[in-house]
């Protein structure tokens, strides 16, 4: 199986665009595809697919729950915290702040009395659409407040591998957020390949060095999607694909009936864009 | 007073909404423009910025490093590790730096004391004067690297420093970490949406975190025409939260190509974007 993602630092420059008319257009050749949208804090692949996110499975993280009974009142574990997310002084009872909490397990780890326990929370959830015979989707949404949205792509992302083991993929296509922190990065790993989606702008110059960066710290091998290609200035890109010891393999023209179908739900006659 | 711009899709406009509104308002203010996204820091692109002067690396993050001489590879940090950022390879223990948080379980399990958790140079901080006479703040995060939401809350913190009035921070896109550290202690929220059903799901999208944390806020319709029906749909869903709209116009894109900020172009945008600018100044006057 081949897992492919499309990227890009930019927000709007049509990486999910690509991601699901590449998903379209390998369902077309006969292949079985998974499309796994890691784009867990605004998921919109469901939208373009003209979808409805069906059967939901809770994905949970465990956080610290203090048990009273068995806490001395040490302060190891508001020591061991190194996101000063447990308040203590001396003498009283440590308080959680969750909402800084990271879930790592450094304070149920310190402590010497097992007095942190852990208590399951939703933190998001992973949907699965069957949208063809031979094509579905995987869809992860993170809970709104959560800030740490890694794990969120981490398991999502897992439950679409094991999917498409089971089935026999011959295309596993990920679809990352914009950005290049870390839930673009565990959005990425593993892929056999990476397409960086940009836009002939000098704002797209600018953030496709940046995912280039970041790719190359990777090892993955890159390449490079032009959207809009006609409209603004390629020769800076085709400079820097350059500079990266990369190419712009697929370009896609500014199209008003490309922006229909994408508001429609209708990418799949515009599949031979790419 | 704080605002920042946020919209929860990428792309959709929101540096180009926060160098306008910086523009504007620092004619009647002392202001600080912010550029609070660290991966993707384009504020200044719009402001006409591509060099920065002032260049600091700051450390917000910390990584695992492992002492060779102390270590005897039995593996208790692998098994503890809640990032899987520690490996057993050709029997020796190795840790990734790309999936390491610096959370320190296994420097707690190592019975050596053979694991360090040291600080890294995690990003930069850029100081710059615009061209308009007031200063741009903006941060990057390094490749690879982790903390952007910590970058974001000391860029925070430089701007705080400035004798100013307005701050605006223009957000990154999404609703996690970085975007959470941007909309937390804000005053007022400009939200930016287009009508396309991805960027209006994500504008509710975004609205939940606002509402998380009880930000006022108001709402602007970014290339409105470009499908009146659901930009008539996001209208009636913005109500009274409605700020204004702003057309599509090509001209946008010759602004951004030759480093100029909008509000100083000939583009019909122009008054748009100052109505916008009236109408978020009563909703703030309201509050006070």
């Amino acid at each position: 199986m081949q897992i492919i993602s499309s990227t890009g630092v930019k927000g709007g420059v049509g990486k999910s665009t690509f991601a699901v008319l590449l998903a379209l257009k390998k369902a077309k050749q006969n292949k079985k595809v998974v499309l796994c949208d890691c784009d867990v804090e605004c998921p919109n692949d469901y939208l373009i697919l003209n979808q409805k996110l069906k059967n939901p499975e809770p994905i949970y993280q465990e956080f610290p729950k203090l048990n009273k009974k068995k806490c001395r009142k040490c302060g190891l574990c508001a020591k061991s915290c190194r996101n000063n997310a447990i308040f203590w002084v001396e003498g009283q009872y440590p308080k959680f702040i969750l909402d800084l909490c990271t879930a790592c397990g450094a304070c149920w780890i310190s402590c010497p009395y097992g007095a942190i326990e852990k208590k399951k929370v939703i933190v998001g959830k992973s949907f699965i659409n069957k949208v063809k015979d031979n094509l579905w989707l995987f869809t992860g949404k993170s809970k709104a407040g959560i800030s740490e949205t890694g794990p969120i792509v981490k398991e999502v992302k897992k439950r679409a591998i094991e999917f498409a083991k089971k089935i026999n993929a011959d295309y596993l296509i990920i679809d990352t957020a914009p950005g290049a922190h870390c839930n673009v990065i565990h959005a990425l790993l593993n892929s056999n390949k990476i397409y960086a989606v940009t836009e002939p702008t000098p704002l797209g110059a600018y953030d496709l060095e940046i995912i280039l960066e970041l790719t190359k710290i990777l090892k993955i091998p890159t390449e490079i999607v032009l959207n809009k290609a006609d409209v603004g200035n390629k020769k800076d890109i085709e400079k820097i694909a350059k500079r990266f010891d990369t190419k712009i393999s697929i370009e896609i023209p500014y199209s008003e009936e490309l922006i229909k179908a994408y508001s429609s739900g209708k990418l799949e006659k515009m599949v031979d864009l790419i | 007073m704080k605002i920042v711009v946020a919209s929860g899709k990428g792309g959709v406009g929101k540096s180009m909404l926060a160098s306008a509104l910086a523009l504007l308002f620092s004619k009647e203010r002392k202001i600080v423009a912010c550029d609070c996204d660290v991966d993707a820091p384009n504020l200044g692109l719009w402001l006409g910025i591509t060099e920065y002067d002032i260049i600091e690396k700051i450390s917000t993050s910390e990584k695992a490093f492992i002492n060779r001489k102390k270590c005897v590879n039995c593996e208790k940090c692998a098994k503890v590790c809640p990032y899987g950022a520690i490996e057993i390879k050709n029997g020796k223990i190795e840790i990734n730096h790309l999936l390491c948080e610096g959370c320190g379980v296994c420097q707690l399990v190592c019975p050596k004391g053979a694991i360090e958790i040291k600080p890294v140079k995690n990003g930069e901080i850029r100081i710059n004067t615009t061209k308009y006479n007031f200063p741009l703040i903006s941060g990057k995060l390094y490749p690879g690297e982790s903390g952007s939401g910590k970058i974001v809350e000391e860029l925070k913190r430089r701007a705080e420093e400035f004798d100013n009035e307005i701050t605006i921070f223009d957000s990154a896109a999404g609703i996690g970490c970085p975007v959470i550290a941007s909309v937390r202690g804000s005053d007022f929220a400009v939200l930016v949406t287009e009508p396309i059903p991805s960027a209006f799901f994500d504008l509710k999208r975004i609205l939940e975190v606002v509402n998380y944390f009880k930000i006022p806020y108001g709402i602007v319709i970014n290339k409105f025409d470009m499908n009146q029906r659901i930009s008539k749909k996001i209208e009636r869903f913005a109500g009274e939260k409605l700020l204004g709209k702003i057309s599509y116009d090509k001209k946008i894109v010759d602004c951004i190509v030759n480093l100029k900020p909008v509000i100083t172009s000939d583009s019909k945008v122009v008054v748009e974007i100052e109505k916008i600018f009236e109408k978020m100044k009563e909703k703030i006057g309201e509050k006070n």
